[in-house]
């Protein structure tokens, strides 16, 4: 595990699709651990087009927007990347 | 499939030992007497619900991105219960907070129609007079669709408390049960996962709506508990 300062260390985020949200082309990308939860929430919105989307880290945690990645990572994170479940096409409500 | 009580219990324990104990710690308000459709009943027949009362919040439209931002909360909250507990004269609170400061209560009943627990919460100012739905829209992240990774699962209703008999605002539980099943049962697709304790299903359950409402589970207290389950 690299000892880099959390400032500029990178946390590699894998996105699962869950259910039946459709899957990425490419599902693990790098992102700058001081960037907050939510820029990975935006990034799936882009990706999928939709607006409503569930979101959750380690099969059980939602996590908040404003989190940053490299605490999710620190708290949830194993084998070096942070799994990230989404869903989309839930009908809610 | 009614264990609330127990996993109320199991809530409050932990909320007051791992997750903050300067935060005000939920409670467990036991009731007798609740209409029929909302009423918190377990095995051996333990009625109420679980309040967490006085969450300051201040008017989040300038709500920052800096990742101070919770500390900052915490900190808010801990002042105004020190206030709480040092004047009964409550015109001093208005005199300093003015009219950004506002106040939550929250309360977490079970719902027997939908089979999942449901939100019930009110909102005033520090004068005691409450804020309108438009004030409570405008405060909650849960109108935020961009700040909100769910936002558009729920709405909110004004609806009697079951218990108060007075009108409260709640998160309409519809689509509660598919996603809790998500996060606490997961999906046949994956097959690594870890089934989650029981007691953790307020938890999480709380982890996707405590947001809606600016309560934050805190990440370090959530890993300690799902680690342990």
């Amino acid at each position: 595990m690299a000892s880099d300062s959390s400032a500029v260390r990178k946390v590699v985020v894998h996105l699962r699709a869950t259910g039946d949200a459709p899957i990425l082309k490419q599902s693990k990308f790098k992102i700058d651990g001081s960037e907050q939860f939510a820029k990975v929430i935006d990034f799936l919105r882009k990706q999928l087009h939709k607006n409503t989307l569930f979101v959750y880290v380690n099969s059980a945690f939602s996590p908040n927007p404003d989190e940053l990645v490299i605490d999710l990572y620190n708290s949830f994170g194993f084998d070096g990347k942070l799994v990230v479940n989404y869903a989309s096409s839930m009908a809610w409500g | 499939m009614c264990e609330i009580h127990a996993r109320a219990q199991f809530l409050v324990d932990k909320w007051k030992t791992v997750i903050d104990s300067a935060q005000s710690p939920w409670s467990w308000v036991p009731s007798s007497s609740a209409s029929a459709s909302h009423n918190v009943v377990d095995d051996e027949g333990v009625q109420g619900y679980l309040s967490l009362e006085n969450v300051c919040l201040f008017k989040p439209c300038q709500k920052e991105r800096d990742p101070n931002h919770i500390e900052e909360e915490e900190e808010v909250e801990e002042e105004a219960e020190e206030y709480e507990d040092g004047f009964t004269d409550t015109a001093m609170l208005v005199q300093r907070h003015d009219m950004t400061l506002r106040h939550y209560d929250l309360h977490i009943l079970y719902s027997d129609s939908y089979r999942v627990p449901v939100l019930f919460f009110r909102a005033y100012f520090t004068d005691g007079s409450p804020l309108s739905l438009g004030d409570i829209e405008k405060d909650l992240p849960l109108s935020h669709a961009n700040e909100s990774s769910d936002s558009k699962w729920t709405f909110i209703t004004l609806e009697e408390h079951p218990y108060l008999n007075r009108p409260w605002h709640k998160l309409h539980p519809c689509g509660t049960s598919e996603w809790m099943k998500l996060l606490y049962l997961g999906d046949s697709s994956s097959t690594d996962r870890n089934r989650v304790g029981v007691e953790l299903y307020l938890l999480i359950w709380l982890s996707v709506v405590g947001p809606m409402v600016g309560l934050k589970v805190p990440i370090k207290a959530a890993k300690q508990l799902i680690d342990r389950s």
